[in-house]
């Protein structure tokens, strides 16, 4: 407990100086605009702005880059409450009760209790971020190389069962995008792989590329299809403040909310998506008045919010102990590390003290920063939520475009990643979900080179998976909820968690 | 559907899922392109994998899976693929293109207020007027921030006219 405090210590004296408050200061509020427009996500954002970080010192860099993604969080329910749009695919559910909320008059204590209770969640998950760190940084030394493989699958596995629609083409876009991380040179030997002869393929392809592509520019072109009307409330937005019956009715679900998101979290494969959906599911099964759901209830505002704001911040507990990116955001995060030399896991702790503590004591201040700044900045977010979209997505492409190029000066690299718009375009029309195969492309060269390792250390025996405790215990893991997930019981009831809109 | 069991239809088969059908099996063509790609890449070197050793198992796996998936979607019935639009994606991808052959020889201002221009006609709301307006303003913008404020390394304007 005394060591908890004196790094926390540490953490804020190194998220305080002023360099630092200003990068989260900055995080935050691009998180908030983007978590505001919809149709820009947080991973297209992130990626655009991994070059921007290029001149920063490696601290100020993920400060910044940290607070876009649980700013986004935050930003992406003031949308959702008062254009039925959700900013960001965390917020979906929170269009439900939200907007309903804000058609009866009530914007002011719906914007509010989602305030709030963000900021209740982000506090207890920087406090588990903080706590769970240094015991899992512990475990993840006695971990070998078949350990990390395993745990790698179960990670895999998550994202699958996670994932919406069909299990079988979740795990053949997990597929997908492990053998494209092939793509390049062998770590070992140094021949190049599947690059078709193509000079500039030999370093293989960039993530902040397929993330772009993926999530930027195919989500630009599928927006293209319909006309995409805004309806914002213009009712004044008075009364910010919630009563106090709002109050008692939203702080269980805040905790509930908070609990559930952490625990999501930190899962592999989770994030901040499924808990919003999984924390509204709770909300209304526990509910003694289910029916008031979908017509403005304030607990399907304050637990999803809560738990896409908890979840988001939990996510980077894998990612900082065990170096395991466990969503696309976290992925770039790890991108974000390895650019300024850093690599992501159980040595950041140790090695780098004042930057994990750092870290953590900055998504507090964000935290705090996005409760003070952001209330009285609604106006300001009401009135770029009037920018029309016709407006908005050309910038978006190009800013993307210059994004992309500035990383390598490589003008193949953005003709890729508009392929990669047309190929998401192409999954989106075939039913394909994006993130595993992400997550794969990540997990990829890490895998191999477990399992290369793990192979050559057991001589070719390949039991070694199966005799290592730990190893089999993961996998274990892994099967059981690849079948637990097959179960038609359970299968009815995934559809129903992502059909709730 | 049950006319598709009709005698003369009986040629064609009846795909009961084309979603997954066309789906999976392109998947699968790409697992085919990558074994084809990697089958000069050396396998398996004693106990250690060799270059090729984990590209071909990936592509087997997904081959095996996605032929699988095809297979059913055979069987059981399923949703249609999604009806694509040509505009946006024409459009959107034209504009990228343009950025990738201009940013060069022609530099950041110019190659920004071009591309806005292009991308705008990817929707058909879009206002001339006020699309001309909003593309300077960003170009403006997009040269403060990049230009000076990140100093990145572009040019600014054409090769030529320095």
């Amino acid at each position: 407990m005394a060591d908890l405090i004196s790094n926390l210590g540490l953490g804020f004296l190194v998220a305080a100086s002023l360099q630092n408050l200003f990068l989260c200061l900055i995080g935050v509020l691009v998180g908030t605009l983007v978590g505001v427009l919809p149709g820009v996500g947080s991973v297209a954002t992130i990626a655009m702005l991994l070059p921007i970080t290029f001149g920063l010192p490696p601290v100020g860099a993920l400060i910044m880059l940290a607070g876009i993604y649980y700013g986004a969080q935050y930003g992406g329910s003031t949308t959702s409450i008062l254009v039925n749009i959700p900013g960001e695919a965390t917020s979906v559910v929170t269009t439900l009760d939200g907007h309903q909320m804000a058609k009866q008059g009530r914007a002011g204590p719906a914007l509010a209790i989602a305030a709030i209770g963000s900021f209740l969640a982000g506090c207890v998950s920087t406090v588990l971020v903080a706590a769970l760190g240094a015991p899992l940084t512990s475990i993840a030394l006695v971990f070998r190389p078949p350990d990390y493989f395993a745990l790698m699958v179960v990670g895999l596995i998550f994202a699958v069962v996670l994932a919406k629609g069909s299990i079988p083409k979740a795990i053949i876009m997990v597929l997908v995008g492990l053998l494209m991380s092939q793509i390049g040179q062998d770590i070992e030997t140094g021949i190049g792989r599947l690059t078709f002869d193509i000079p500039e393929l030999a370093d293989g392809i960039a993530l902040s590329v397929v993330a772009m592509g993926l999530f930027g520019f195919t989500e630009i072109i599928r927006n293209l299809e319909g006309s995409v009307s805004r309806d914002v409330v213009n009712a004044k937005i008075d009364g910010l403040m919630p009563k106090r019956a709002d109050l008692r009715a939203s702080a269980p679900a805040i905790w509930r909310g908070t609990i559930l998101g952490s625990i999501l979290g930190i899962l592999p494969g989770g994030g901040a998506i499924i808990a919003s959906f999984a924390a509204y599911g709770l909300e209304k099964r526990v509910s003694k008045h289910p029916e008031e759901f979908g017509r403005g209830a304030i607990q399907g505002v304050a637990a999803p919010e809560s738990a896409n704001n908890a979840a988001a911040q939990t996510s980077f507990i894998p990612l900082l102990t065990l170096g395991i990116p466990p969503n696309a955001v976290m992925a770039l995060m790890a991108g974000a590390m390895t650019i300024h030399g850093i690599v992501p896991g159980p040595q950041i702790m140790t090695k780098q003290p004042e930057l994990f503590w750092g870290m953590i004591a900055s998504m507090w201040i964000g935290n705090l920063m996005l409760i003070i700044i952001n209330l009285p900045l609604i106006g300001i977010w009401v009135r770029l939520l009037m920018i029309p979209y016709r407006l908005l997505f050309p910038c978006i492409i190009v800013f993307c475009c210059i994004g992309i190029y500035s990383v390598n000066n490589s003008t193949l690299d953005v003709v890729l990643a508009g392929a990669f718009g047309l190929i998401g375009y192409w999954m989106v029309k075939h039913d394909f979900e994006p993130a595993p195969l992400v997550l794969g492309w990540v997990l990829g060269p890490l895998m191999e080179e477990n399992l290369r390792r793990a192979i050559l250390i057991s001589h070719g025996d390949v039991t070694v998976f199966f005799t290592r405790p730990i190893a089999a215990s993961l996998l274990a893991v892994a099967a059981g909820l690849l079948l637990v997930a097959a179960l038609p019981a359970i299968r009815r009831k995934r559809e129903v968690v992502f059909v709730e809109e | 559907m049950s006319d598709a069991g009709a005698p003369k239809s009986r040629r064609r088969l009846p795909i009961r899922n084309p979603q997954d059908f066309w789906g999976s099996l392109t998947v699968a063509g790409l697992a085919l392109l990558a074994l084809w790609a990697g089958r000069d890449l050396p396998g398996m070197d004693g106990f250690a994998f060799g270059p090729g050793t984990a590209p071909r198992l990936l592509a087997v796996c997904l081959l095996v899976l996605a032929g699988a998936v095809a297979l059913r979607a055979l069987f059981v019935q399923g949703s249609r693929v999604g009806r694509f639009h040509a505009r946006g994606p024409i459009v959107v991808m034209a504009s990228i293109l343009a950025f990738a052959a201009m940013i060069r020889p022609l530099g950041l201002a110019v190659t920004t207020f071009v591309c806005f221009m292009i991308a705008a006609a990817a929707s058909g709301e879009t206002r001339w007027v006020e699309a001309t307006i909003t593309a300077l303003g960003f170009t403006f913008g997009a040269v403060l921030l990049f230009y000076y404020g990140l100093s990145l390394q572009f040019p600014l304007w054409p090769a030529f006219m320095l």
